[in-house]
């Protein structure tokens, strides 16, 4: 056998292995996850709805013109935005503040590290009950007498259900640094500790070797951690929920789709409204992807 | 190595506390105030004139014993650790085959996978829960706990694909290759040279997974209905909230038990990871 021809096999043989070995995933996401996604894109070109009278209608595009052309929508997108990027941002620069400071030694760090865990460990449903209880505390005390005022003083400058909104973000803050935090410190670990090194004796400044050397290399990590914070800021559900007691006066796109399809029961319309996003999502993964795997790598 | 005074060494430890402590506290805050309302009183509870910080009319016990006595947390706590043991597990390893064959094999398409794959995490759970209802029910796995070690690893396999993947990038391919040199098939180089280099990836890929099984709600709350078959996170929630009444005192009680498991993983690796961190860190 010539030595192309051994190379060729041996390229096979490794195709037929990346394929084997992505089996089990396909398997899984094929089997449990197909029918749920199809079901959502068709259910949004139709008039779904458990409450109409007579079948369903196929309604092609329907659902998503009248969202367009409802003000109610561009409110919640918005929101939405706004509180996906705000989130994202201090949540990155929190989390990455984190890391750094608990890559190098000090005395105590173990338990700092712990309570920098904790938010992100603590199941959030039951954590925003805490938190629910400390920024809208529901029954009298004195507390929360001055929260109460705290509350309606930011309502008044900045509208009905700002404090709400305010709480959802600060909730979504304190639990994302903290899972960004340990991502990157994660990531940080990954990175050979000579590379670190190297870096320190070759950059001028603290600065300068954070750009040119530390966010370089922990770009899939920031990346990952991006992307899942756009995705749960824009779908954020429960914790909106739980914060709001269900009231909710600063929508997001998330908490408007539950509710159109929960209490108006009009599923199709619902589904086009959380596909909606999935555009927007789909830019920020693939630009995500470049970042994590930049082309010229995959050339090699 | 370059000799740091001990000047600097102080100094640079006051920042990193400096810097921390306020983040310590606006972190620790919430739990400080559930344990403290935990133990306390109804009577003080309600009492407008009481100082909601401190408990000033002595701890009590009973928040706690209402939980174990009048619902089922202990099966509650027992479900969720054999749901999140089981899908944790199934998870990891899927993603360990899935995140070695994107990041080393090169095949045509793996960057179209890895898209598809991620592909899942973009359509909103918002709804996901409706029509995946329906794949438990024909699954036959309605009100069950196998419900959800099915249906976790759909959102816990892309996230550790992704997270192993960056890891397995790190290792240098020149290890790898002088593995398969010397005669070694991929399997065993993945097995025997890959997968210890990356153990601190896999933990981490553990505990991220244990802790979103742990704390999974909308398919707990919406795939099961029998109170034995809940899991801690939604026993707690559903069982001590009953319309608007909140049973305030054993929420906070449940809310703190319930995380214990938690807490108690992370502490079991706590030495695992930073020991880890400083065995780079000193050497800098």
């Amino acid at each position: 056998m010539s030595s192309r021809a051994r190379v060729t096999a041996r390229r096979r043989r490794e195709v037929g292995l990346a394929y084997l070995l992505l089996a089990p995933t396909l398997l899984l996401l094929g089997g449990v996850l197909a029918y749920p996604l199809g079901w959502e894109v068709w259910t949004s070109f139709t008039s779904l709805s458990p409450r109409q009278e007579g079948g369903t209608a196929f309604v092609g595009l329907e659902n998503y013109r009248r969202h367009l052309e409802d003000p109610q929508f561009w409110i919640a997108a918005t929101v939405t935005v706004v509180h996906a990027v705000v989130t994202t941002v201090a949540k990155l620069a929190l989390g990455l503040g984190f890391a750094l400071l608990l890559a190098r030694p000090f005395r105590g760090r173990a338990l700092v590290f712990l309570a920098v865990f904790l938010p992100w460990a603590y199941p959030a449903s039951v954590s925003v009950i805490g938190w629910y209880w400390t920024l809208s505390p529901p029954i009298t005390t004195a507390y929360s007498v001055f929260m109460g005022t705290l509350k309606y003083a930011v309502d008044g400058a900045l509208g009905t259900g700002a404090w709400a909104f305010l709480s959802v973000t600060l909730f979504n803050i304190w639990r994302g640094s903290s899972f960004i935090g340990v991502l990157l410190l994660a990531g940080i670990n990954a990175v050979p500790p000579e590379l670190f090194e190297y870096a320190t004796l070759e950059s001028k400044s603290a600065w300068q070797r954070f750009w040119v050397v530390t966010v370089p290399l922990l770009r899939p990590f920031l990346a990952l951690g991006v992307f899942l914070s756009l995705t749960t800021g824009f779908a954020d559900l429960a914790n909106v929920w739980m914060l709001t007691a269900g009231r909710i006066v600063f929508p997001i796109i998330g908490t408007h789709a539950y509710w159109l399809a929960i209490k108006a029961g009009e599923f199709g319309s619902a589904s086009a409204l959380s596909l909606m996003l999935v555009p927007f999502l789909l830019a920020a993964l693939l630009v995500l992807f470049r970042l994590f795997d930049p082309p010229e790598r995959e050339a090699a | 190595m370059i000799a740091r005074s001990r000047g600097a060494r102080i100094r640079s430890n006051v920042f990193a506390y400096a810097n921390l402590a306020p983040y310590v506290f606006f972190v620790l805050f919430p739990f400080y105030f559930m344990v403290v309302t935990s133990f306390k009183s109804n009577a003080e509870l309600y009492n407008l004139k009481s100082i909601p910080f401190w408990i000033q009319s002595g701890a009590i016990m009973d928040h706690y014993a209402l939980l174990f006595q009048k619902t089922d947390f202990v099966t509650w706590m027992k479900n969720s650790l054999l749901v999140a043991t089981v899908a944790t597990t199934a998870s990891v390893i899927i993603s360990i085959l899935a995140g070695y064959s994107l990041a080393r094999l090169r095949f045509r398409g793996a960057g179209s996978f890895g898209t598809a794959v991620f592909i899942t995490y973009l359509v909103p759970q918002t709804l996901l829960f409706l029509p995946l209802s329906q794949v438990v029910a024909w699954l036959g796995l309605s009100d069950s706990i196998l419900a959800l070690m099915i249906t976790y690893p759909t959102f816990l396999v892309p996230f550790c694909t992704w997270l192993l993947m960056g890891y397995f990038r790190t290792i240098p391919r020149e290890v790898e290759e002088c593995a398969l040199v010397d005669g070694a098939t991929r399997m065993q180089t993945l097995w025997k040279v890959v997968l210890p280099m990356a153990v601190p990836g896999i933990i981490c890929a553990v505990l991220f997974s244990f802790t979103l099984c742990w704390n999974e709600f909308t398919y707990a709350l919406t795939f099961i209905s029998q109170s034995a078959n809940k899991t801690a996170v939604v026993g707690v929630t559903s069982d001590l909230i009953r319309g608007d009444i909140y049973f305030w005192g054993s929420l906070m009680a449940g809310a703190l038990l319930a995380s214990i498991p938690i807490v108690v993983v992370y502490v079991l690796f706590l030495d695992y990871y930073v020991s880890g961190l400083t065995a780079g860190a000193v050497k800098g």
